[in-house]
């Protein structure tokens, strides 16, 4: 029992950072119906850059997530202005074509940059020694409960920002309609830009939690896929479609995975994923939470 | 003034408007008549920018629409009504409402406007916070109307606002509209099949065929000439 209680927090705490990388993309694929297949290097490049300051120049913590959050945030709207606006109009394999392309370039400047071998570590926020219930330790230590609140976080912000100010509304109203919304003077292309620069900073802030978690993580190549692949998973058990069914999916994914982590065996996470997966795209591919996909032809 | 002159809008080969002129003078309703495909709403499309036509001129009161992005438009005071299907189903019943009146910044979306849209739609006010795809078809349109109007326009432009919807609701739209033009002195381009009803309200009319103007002039005229009736309007 006590082993399932810790399974289940553990999961809980990797499940929210899932869910924030769900999120990312999903705000991309609601605006701009595009798979953001970049999201995960991304979120590695923003990490590298919070590591450099962090561990090359000792900057302090929250400093360095700031600017990883920034920074996700500028490279959102550059991608979107640069790279994704002009094949937006054509077939929807090009931007998927371009993200895999910007995916690639990324990896490729990071290796050059920060060099491609060698894995660093990156601090977490808070320390990694689990809280104390009596004797027994729980796999739950204040830094997960920093994630879980730092998440919480966002999404409320998010949240709010959707449903109670006019942006929110604007942003809503060109995704799902975006004709329309022009012709009531609303700048749809403007608020694309908006969409995938925050959809980038909360990437961000997924990567600098993850890259806490996993100490020795830090590499151009290798986890931060699997955070994409795990996202991702996440975001289609929700349905692409729901902010709320991301949070969801990434909250039940990750718990999922911790069952099969600590119940079967540790070594093929990924293969849990992937299951998942399959079953969901099998069984319900339109997610648990989308109500939308029934109506698009 | 809405000024149109000599407008061609092609898609690919077909001349979907081949050389479309027509004025609609300030405070009066202009209906665009015609049977399916005849160019009415391309023609509608054409003035508010989402479609570029070939060559032509738009204007509206001194500004050059052809040289307007559509985001724009609003800003002229030109709103555009478009089928029922306008209506963003993903949002509430206010919060379209809202949105047509956001242009203007945030506290424009006052009590008073959002009342006013309420009073003249009263099936809205009771479903203001249903999420939109819960409403009619003819709930539907009296929200795109309303939230046209919450822009507060001075142009209207309507793509057949009494598609699919019953007499009864099709009359009641109509009495709004003339009601709206002779209140607020608000201009109407009014794109309708459904001659009859459109004629009843209108002042001026114009028949399109085949992306041609075949007739244009007073809407009594046109509704008491029997054989235009018979070949084009079909009552």
């Amino acid at each position: 029992m006590f082993r399932f209680l810790n399974l289940t927090l553990s999961g809980v705490s990797n499940g929210m950072i899932y869910a924030a990388v769900a999120l990312a993309l999903v705000l991309i694929w609601r605006g701009t119906r595009v798979v953001n297949f970049a999201q995960g290097a991304m979120l590695m490049f923003t990490t590298f850059i919070a590591w450099d300051l962090s561990q090359q120049h000792n900057v302090n913590y929250w400093v360095c997530l700031a600017v990883a959050i920034g920074a996700g945030l500028i490279m959102g709207a550059v991608a979107e202005r640069l790279l994704v606006r002009p094949v937006e109009t054509g077939p929807p394999l090009n931007a998927i074509i371009v993200t895999l392309g910007l995916y690639i370039f990324l990896q490729g400047l990071a290796g050059a940059i920060w060099g491609n071998s060698q894995a660093h570590s990156y601090p977490p926020g808070y320390s990694i020694i689990g809280y104390k219930v009596g004797h027994r330790t729980l796999l739950f230590a204040p830094n997960d409960l920093y994630i879980v609140i730092a998440v919480a976080i966002i999404l409320v912000a998010l949240y709010v920002l959707f449903n109670r100010t006019p942006i929110g509304l604007r942003m809503r109203a060109s995704a799902f309609n975006p004709e329309v919304s022009r012709l009531l003077g609303v700048r749809v292309g403007r608020l694309l830009t908006v969409g995938w620069a925050l959809a980038a900073g909360v990437g961000a802030l997924a990567g600098l939690l993850a890259a806490g978690t996993n100490p020795g993580y830090v590499a151009p190549t290798g986890y931060f896929d699997a955070l994409l692949i795990y996202g991702f998973t996440a975001a289609v058990l929700g349905g692409l479609d729901s902010s709320v069914g991301a949070v969801v999916g990434g909250l039940l994914l990750g718990v999922l995975l911790s069952y099969g982590d600590g119940y079967i065996d540790n070594n093929v996470e990924g293969m849990y994923a992937v299951i998942i997966l399959i079953a969901v795209l099998m069984v319900r591919p339109n997610g648990l939470f989308s109500r939308r996909a029934v109506r698009r032809v | 003034m809405l000024s149109i002159e000599d407008v061609v809008t092609t898609y690919g080969a077909v001349r979907a408007l081949d050389g479309v002129s027509l004025t609609a003078e300030d405070g009066t309703i202009t209906a665009v008549l015609g049977a399916n495909g005849a160019g009415k709403t391309t023609l509608l499309r054409t003035i508010n920018g989402l479609v570029k036509p070939q060559s032509g001129s738009i204007s509206y009161a001194g500004h050059d629409l052809l040289k307007t992005r559509v985001e724009n438009i609003v800003h002229y005071g030109i709103a555009h009504v478009p089928e029922g299907r306008g209506v963003i189903t993903e949002l509430t019943v206010e919060e379209n409402l809202r949105l047509g009146a956001l242009w203007r910044g945030e506290r424009s979306v006052t009590a008073q406007s959002m009342r006013e849209i309420y009073e003249m739609f009263p099936p809205l006010a009771e479903r203001r916070q249903r999420s939109a795809d819960t409403l009619s078809g003819g709930e539907r349109q009296m929200l795109v109307v309303g939230r046209a109007l919450m822009a507060k326009p001075k142009l209207l432009l309507l793509d057949e606002p009494s598609l699919g919807l019953a007499p009864r609701i099709t009359a009641q739209i109509m009495a709004t509209l003339r009601h709206l033009r002779e209140q607020q002195g608000l201009t109407v381009v009014l794109v309708e099949q459904n001659a009859r009803s459109a004629l009843s309200v209108a002042d001026e009319a114009v028949v399109l065929n085949l992306g041609k103007v075949v007739a244009q002039g007073k809407a009594s005229d046109l509704a008491a000439d029997e054989k235009l009736r018979h070949a084009y309007l079909g009552f």
